[in-house]
């Protein structure tokens, strides 16, 4: 296989070429998004320059508490990103979102890593951190959408709800398409994705790893992975966390602690 | 007539309120009383039906059912026995007969006989809903067969109390005395309990009702 291309520091700089014609563009047609668009370039060259060094230095440590650390402060970055989503005030859903998600792609993310593609040992960050980081990422969106739907619905059909629960229903009973259809909203982008995958579009992970000189039929076989675990995944955290926040959203007489009025 | 449900000293502010809906409120109901509940709108009528059925938890006090705390009875069971009538009925998207009888699938009723299609459509003719196909979408129903629809699927559990929670007030006229015709009719000849809140002038023509007003957030009887 090739060589990967080097990019210089001068060949990076001529891709600002791209960011030129967006200002333009912007300025011309009065778009307003001329203080954005030069924000976003200045935090894409610092943050991924800062992840660069950061990775490099992860893995010359090459130490099992600090790759587990990273992991923990991508997971509870991504509870944090969900509740700016979400914006749910009556009921607590963040801690165990952040549990179920540790928790789950941990597992996962040991699979894969360990078991899957048999890295040795099975936390090596340089495919654990990757493989972790995707998982996360992307189920992060999953449950994004998965728990504004479950709390949209269950205020939309408090009323259903509680006749339901008048009528000798559990809260399981009581609210159990609404559980059904918050799961399956989240799932259905996996879903989507592996319906569409070398047809409409190389995913990133693959395309990556092709531009850097590897073999497609291997990277394939590692997409194919990354595929089948984010969906599996994204299916067991998004059931778990339903359960468990719908569970909250009861009190202890099985009453709906959710009100229509406010959010 | 033995005691069925009890209310003592009973109190319950919403969050962030100045001033608490009830305070040291008490009341007792007898079974096979008819218990009216009158008050101006917003003096927390249907929060005391909502309180007894455990729809919302309150605050201080106590409400015993036929002696034991509320909170002693397990929820769905509780429910089953006071069942509350909401003031705008909700009706799933299916047609009558599967509304009338989804409540049979829940755990907590599978040990209770469905009713065939003949006692049902038997039923809707007592309703004055005998021009309703079974087969009828409910939700096409207007707001007044809605109602009857949804007070026939509280009757078929057989509940011990029926908090009826304006169950009028969306209605026109016709529909209201159809309602109360039967909500009458189940007092008298059922024995049926039950209370029932409303802020119209209804009084009940062939049962002999104990009426309250509720204001200055405490029951005082009429």
């Amino acid at each position: 296989m090739n060589q990967v291309v080097e990019i210089s520091l001068w060949q990076l700089l001529l891709g600002l070429i791209f960011i030129l014609i967006a200002q333009a563009a912007s300025f011309v047609y009065h778009l307003g998004l001329n203080r954005d668009i030069t924000v976003g370039t200045i935090r894409t060259f610092a943050q991924l320059f800062l992840m660069g060094y950061a990775l490099t230095l992860i893995f010359q440590l090459d130490n099992l508490w600090f790759t587990l650390g990273v992991f923990a402060v991508m997971a509870v970055s991504a509870s944090f990103i969900i509740r700016g989503r979400v914006k749910e005030k009556q009921v607590s859903y963040v801690l165990p979102t952040f549990l179920t998600m540790f928790i789950s792609y941990f597992i996962t993310a040991i699979f894969v890593s360990g078991l899957i593609v048999g890295v040795e040992p099975w936390w090596e960050p340089r495919y654990f951190l990757p493989i972790g980081g995707m998982v996360i990422g992307n189920s992060m969106s999953a449950l994004a959408i998965a728990l504004e739907r479950l709390f949209r619905e269950m205020r939309q059909e408090k009323g259903l709800i509680e006749t339901r629960l008048c009528l000798g229903a559990n809260y399981k009973e009581a609210s159990s398409e609404m559980f059904k259809n918050a799961v399956t909203a989240g799932m259905i982008p996996s879903i989507n994705a592996m319906m569409g995958v070398g047809l409409v579009f190389i995913p990133g992970m693959m395309a990556g790893q092709i531009l850097a000189g590897a073999d497609p039929l291997q990277a394939i076989r590692y997409q194919i992975v990354i595929m089948l675990m984010l969906v599996g995944s994204t299916a067991t955290t998004s059931i778990i966390t339903m359960l468990i926040v719908r569970k909250r959203c009861f009190g202890k007489g099985e009453e709906l602690l959710l009100s229509t009025s406010s959010q | 007539m033995p005691l069925l449900l009890e209310i003592e000293t009973l109190g319950f502010s919403y969050e962030n309120a100045a001033m608490p809906v009830f305070s040291e409120l008490n009341l007792r109901v007898d079974e096979g009383e008819f218990v009216l509940i009158k008050g101006a709108s917003g003096t927390g009528k249907s929060t005391l039906l909502r309180l007894i059925c455990r729809l919302q938890s309150y605050g201080n006090g106590r409400i015993l059912f036929r002696g034991s705390p509320v909170e002693s009875v397990p929820p769905a069971e509780l429910r089953r026995s006071i069942t509350y009538v909401a003031q705008i009925p909700s009706m799933i998207d299916a047609s009558v007969k599967e509304n009338l009888l989804f409540p049979f699938s829940f755990t907590s009723n599978r040990s209770r006989e469905e009713p065939s299609e003949k006692q049902l459509a038997e039923m809707l003719e007592q309703f004055y809903l005998q021009d309703i196909s079974l087969l009828h979408q409910a939700r096409n129903l207007s707001v007044g067969q809605q109602q009857r629809i949804a007070l026939m699927r509280a009757l078929l559990l057989d509940p011990e109390i029926l908090l009826l929670d304006e169950p009028t007030s969306a209605l026109d006229a016709k529909s209201a005395s159809m309602v109360f015709a039967i909500i009458e009719h189940l007092n008298a000849t059922q024995g049926k309990t039950i209370m029932m809140v409303t802020h119209s002038s209804f009084l009940p023509k062939t049962v002999l009702p104990v009426s309250y007003m509720l204001e200055n957030r405490k029951l005082q009887k009429v």
